[in-house]
């Protein structure tokens, strides 16, 4: 279990980890945290020419707050993020999914640029962005675009990205509710999710104004769920809406199949998790 | 001078080391990272291996192409089947059993491969990144013979065979019978029974298999060093193989990070190493990675077990009855063949229990996977999990309580030695003993009425009891495997005092992690008088003791600190007549401790520095004939063995929702005998608990039909990590064996009694919903299938 053969390069800016990039031909690849890629360099599932280390570049480790919006950079760790009272603050949805991801030793290295990248269907970040909205800045020698998060993730373990591009830095606008739950199932503590859901609600005093919901876990990538947030805005709230809110998530995705969970497991799960989030949201504020 | 001896016999007195609770004296190293494993060792120059390893289930293989591999940087031999012929002579996994098949083992695939994961080709190259390199250059072609995944596939007629010379997949069939089983089951008030099945495991020792061989050019000698616990079996076989006599092949085993069970057997791999080295006349390394690892080191449990149970209307088992199939993967092992894991179910299926009569018959059924070898517990963890759901579905049917019937029928202390109907026999073990100690311990009584409460708001709550026993530390009278021709009966203790005063015992045992260095030390200080911290134990090293099996069978305790006992006491008179001359005392009036030999009653005595001095090299003080070396060997063969018994109790709680399982408590009463270290047995049941909760709710390898594993990563093979590991009691029940020092073998239970354990607690949990439990792991996606069933059922019902 080695890797095959390639070259290392280290540079200090993006502009030159862009020219490395494009000087790779194609066969370049970025090293952020490496809790992903090196596993598939050493299965030889990937074989990069060139692999070209994020690590030594200068401010691309950053949580600020920007108008409505937190930014944070690419090389950001996942224990920084965890462990921010601005994150805890503004972000709760975020702080709260932040343990659930790996375990103490990975959440040191693994970033969230890498998170991202890597697109991994039942990976925490990557469905905090969908359902945050967050937008992605991403460099290339083309200079910088802006990609929705809903246009980066195109299937599992794939990403939007060509060849030659860098996510530089990722924005997270804030969201306005009154009550918010993060609810999640993984065979151990640490290990990726088999399903969850994130939900916040704005709400009056007997109707829901509207709602935020994510899953992953249960499809190719992950999902924010617009059908279901738009039927449930102004709905009315009584003792059966969670359990209307569970069928309506329910009914809305159809959920893989693996070896560790049916789908048929994974719908169910999915709707008792959904029912707890709503619950829980709801009770937040009466 | 008599009178003023004391009334007390001395060790009374004395503080003690057997018993004490001393931290152990290999963590300080292990820890922080000094500990030497194979993997460690620094030969000059050395090679490095790379295996190729096969892709298809079974196939003939008809072209191997190296030639791009041997021309590729770094690379110095590519080795197949073919260019190793004459170098070594196959190792049979030979057997007296009847109905037996040994199937030779190679060192690398000839002719066809039986399994994923099969090494078929050896790179050897300047550096493992440039032997993988060239792995990937080898050409070989395979043509398919079908692939046999399930054993119950493999026993069917047109069945492609895996062995075409054994005639058929059935490798080993056994059958065990006492009384007329038939009639009592007929004349039963009830019958119980049903298919149970325990699924395939990793055994996933945190280090994964490794060996480094260093080949001395000035005599052709090797010394291999590998993470094995039976390095003297190891030596034996390579030295047979090789035609290589033992004092030009060293087998060590260094600091070895776990076995349990998977560095048990002698590999292929082993063998390899040795013959290129030979072949090269160079030292070489290999370390599994881990898929490796997980895909070709020995494999554990995969059985289907038909029983069936009759009760008279007391509650008293009176037969028993069980057909098993082992599906015990492509190939036998050496040296306990393909019969240990399933044979053993059948051995030991009437447990601590007296049933009259007795049907067990076994099948072992090749297919193509890697071979089942020994796991802690060997066979007991399926016996036990069939045989304590067997004692539930009783209880339920006569309504009688778990811990009632299993008091009606385990073994009473004035019935030892009791034979049962397998033809076991246990000595005098706490059995009804450790039944009470957890029932009291675990509050049953309360957890009853928790229980009641919990079901009331219809919360899904179960407890659980198993009770089991084993033999443990057995001698020359029984074999550990059966028919087996190597003796594993004794153990071989050696202990030298130099002339520095200094103390080594040297030992075969080979400790992978049970702390043998700790409890062996502590023994030999006792039973020497000399200080705990002056002792060094010395195992796993084919160069100290003639000859030696291991560490396996739950036995190095009793086996080594019985040999240590009786080394000990030769070594204490000799030490005795030196000191008697140097004191000008009477031999009996001198008392040997902390070090010293002492005049009793006086302040007069002499360390074992001055002992040793005037013994070796002092040419005046002492006459000629009394200069004896201070050294004394013993081999201990305790020739029966003894038994070591527990019952554990859990509690657990399903969640609806979820479908998982949450260990509420957890409770072991055990009787390991005379305990040396409670430390250590503490650790060995927790660390045995842990891995039976892996057994009961996580890990399963997976095998398709085709034969591909597809669980052969630490994400899919899941095992359970610290929040999934429960706080446990442990009630240690201290009755004195029969053996030398009283010792009984412990450090396999506790994977013996928690699958049944965790099994029966869930089964009582979801008993309201009227589900059983007969498979493990009990996994959330089985048990929300189950639920699911459950619902459809009742459904039909009130339709
Ligand atoms: C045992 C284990 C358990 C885990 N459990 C979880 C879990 O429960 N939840 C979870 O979310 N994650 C989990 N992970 C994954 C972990 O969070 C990784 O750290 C993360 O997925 C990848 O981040 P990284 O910085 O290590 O990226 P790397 O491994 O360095 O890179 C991953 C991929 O992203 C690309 N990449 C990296 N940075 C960039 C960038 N800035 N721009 C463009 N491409 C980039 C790389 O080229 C590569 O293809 C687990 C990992 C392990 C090993």
């Amino acid at each position: 279990m080695k890797p095959a053969k390639f070259d290392y390069v280290a540079p200090t800016t993006v502009d030159a980890a862009v020219e490395a990039l494009v000087a790779a031909n194609g066969e370049g690849k970025v090293l952020a945290g490496g809790q992903s890629l090196l596993p598939l360099l050493n299965f030889r599932m990937t074989r990069p020419g060139v692999l070209v280390d994020l690590n030594g570049i200068q401010g691309l480790s950053f949580i600020e707050p920007r108008g409505d919006r937190i930014a944070i950079g690419a090389l950001t760790r996942h224990r920084e993020i965890e462990q921010s009272p601005l994150i805890a603050s503004k972000l709760p949805v975020m702080a709260a999914a932040m343990r659930h991801v790996a375990h103490l030793a990975i959440r040191n290295r693994g970033t969230i640029g890498g998170s991202l990248s890597h697109a991994d269907p039942a990976a925490e970040l990557p469905m905090l962005s969908l359902f945050y909205g967050a937008e992605l800045s991403v460099q290339g020698p083309a200079g910088r675009r802006i990609v929705a998060a809903e246009d980066f993730f195109v299937d599992a373990l794939t990403n939007c990205l060509e060849p030659e591009e860098i996510v530089v830095e990722i924005e997270f606008p804030m969201l306005a509710y009154d009550g918010w739950a993060f609810e999640e199932v993984a065979r151990r503590f640490g290990d990726f999710a088999l399903a969850s859901i994130a939900v916040s609600v704005r709400r009056g005093s007997s109707t829901i104004d509207n709602v935020r919901i994510a899953v992953m876990g249960v499809a190719d990538t992950p999902l924010r769920l617009k059908a279901v947030e738009g039927k449930f805005s102004g709905v009315s709230i009584d003792d059966r809406t969670p359990d209307r809110f569970s069928e309506l998530v329910m009914s809305s995705v159809s959920a893989n199949s693996d070896l560790h969970a049916s789908s048929e497991y994974r719908q169910h799960l999915l709707g008792k998790l959904a029912a707890r989030a709503m619950r829980t949201a709801l009770t937040a504020k009466e | 001078m008599n009178s003023d001896r004391p009334a007390q016999p001395l060790d009374v007195l004395r503080p003690r080391n057997v018993g004490a609770p001393i931290r152990r004296t290999e963590d300080p190293r292990l820890l922080t990272g000094r500990g030497e494993y194979s993997a460690d060792r620094k030969p000059d120059r050395p090679l490095h291996l790379a295996f190729l390893r096969s892709s298809q289930a079974h196939a003939r293989i008809t072209r191997i192409d190296t030639a791009a591999a041997l021309a590729s940087p770094g690379v110095v031999e590519v080795l197949t089947a073919e260019s190793i012929v004459k170098d070594f002579k196959p190792v049979i996994p030979f057997s007296r059993m009847t109905n037996y098949y040994a199937t030779p083992i190679l060192p690398l695939a000839a002719g066809k491969v039986r399994y994923v994961g099969e090494a078929v080709a050896a790179v050897i190259a300047t550096s493992r990144y440039l032997a993988e390199d060239a792995l990937e250059l080898i050409e070989i072609d395979y043509e398919p013979l079908g692939a046999v995944s399930r054993p119950e596939f493999a026993v069917t007629e047109g069945a492609p065979l895996l062995h075409d010379a054994a005639g058929t997949n059935v490798l080993v069939a056994r059958e065990f019978k006492k009384g007329d089983v038939a009639s009592d089951s007929k004349a039963a008030a009830v019958r119980v029974g049903g298919r149970f099945e325990v699924t395939r495991k990793a055994p996933l020792a945190m280090e994964p298999r490794s060996y480094t061989v260093e080949y001395e050019k000035r005599r052709d000698a090797i010394t291999l060093y590998t993470s094995s616990n039976i390095p003297g079996i190891v030596r034996d076989a390579i030295s047979e193989s090789l035609d290589l006599p033992g004092h030009r092949l060293r087998v060590v085993a260094p600091d070895v990070g776990g076995s349990f069970g998977s560095k048990g057997s002698l590999y292929p791999e082993e063998i390899l190493i040795c013959i290129a080295a030979r072949r090269l006349r160079r030292s070489l390394k290999w370390t599994a990675d881990r898929l490796e690892d997980i895909s070709s080191s020995s494999q554990a449990f995969a059985e289907i077990v038909d029983a069936e149970m009759g009760f008279d209307a007391n509650g008293i088992a009176i037969s028993l009855q069980a057909d098993v199939i082992g599906d015990v993967g492509a190939y036998s092992i050496y040296p306990w063949t393909c019969g240990l894991e399933p044979v053993q179910v059948v051995s030991f299926l009437p447990g601590p229990y007296k049933i009259a009569s007795y049907r067990g018959a076994v099948r072992g059924v090749a297919t193509c996977k890697p071979p089942t070898g020994p796991y802690r517990g060997v066979g007991r963890p399926i016996s036990t999990f069939v045989t304590e759901r067997l004692m539930d579905l009783g209880a339920k049917a006569l309504g009688i309580d778990p811990l009632e019937i299993r008091r009606r029928n385990l073994v009473r202390p004035e019935e030892f030695p009791y034979r049962i109907a397998s033809g076991i026999i246990w000595d005098r073990t706490g059995f009804v003993e450790c039944l009470d100690a957890a029932a009291e311990t675990a509050g049953y009584r309360e957890l009853r009425s928790l229980q009641a409460d919990a079901r009331k708001q219809g919360r899904l709550f179960g407890i659980g009891i198993a009770s089991y026993a084993e033999l443990t530390g057995i001698g020359s009278r029984i074999a550990v495997a059966p028919g087996m021709p190597i003796n594993t009966g004794s153990e071989t203790a050696k202990i030298t005092i130099d002339s520095t005063g200094a103390i080594t015992a040297a030992f075969g045992v080979a400790s992978h992690g049970q702390g043998l260095e700790t409890t062996l030390a502590q023994i030999v200080a006792d039973d020497l008088g000399a200080r705990f911290e002056d002792v060094r134990v010395i195992q796993g090293d084919s160069d100290e003791v003639p000859m030696s099996t291991g560490s396996y069978a739950s036995r190095s305790a009793v086996l080594g600190g019985g040999a240590a006992k009786h080394a000990c006491r030769i070594l204490s008179e000799k030490i005795k007549r030196v000191a008697s001359h140097l004191l000008e005392a009477n031999q009996d009036d001198i008392e040997v401790f902390g070090g010293k030999a002492i005049v009793l009653g006086t302040d007069r005595a002499v360390t074992f520095r001055q002992i040793a001095k005037a013994v070796y090299s002092d040419m005046k003080t002492l006459p000629v004939k009394a200069r004896e070396e201070l050294s004394a060997t013993y081999t201990y063969d305790p020739i029966n063995g003894t038994t070591a018994a527990a019952t554990h109790i859990a509690a657990v709680e399903v969640d609806p929702a979820t479908c998982f399982v949450r260990i509420v408590k957890y409770v072991v009463a055990e009787d390991c005998g005379r305990i040396i270290n409670p430390l250590i047995v503490d650790g060995q049941v927790h660390g045995g608990v842990a891995q039976g909760i892996g057994a009961a709710l996580f890990e399963e390898l997976v095998y398709d039909d085709d034969g591909q594993l597809l669980s052969a990563s630490l994400i899919d093979y899941v095992i359970p990590s610290a929040p999934e590991v429960p706080n446990m009691e442990v009630v240690h029940v201290e009755s004195e064996s029969g053996v030398e020092g009283g010792f009984r073998g412990m450090g396999e239970g506790g994977t013996i009694g928690a699958p049944a354990a965790i099994a029966n607690a869930i089964a009582d949990a979801l008993s309201p919903l009227g589900i059983e439990v007969s498979l493990l792991p009990m996994t959330p996606e089985r048990i929300f299938r189950l639920m699911e069933q459950a619902k459809l059922k009742s459904r039909g019902k009130s339709r």
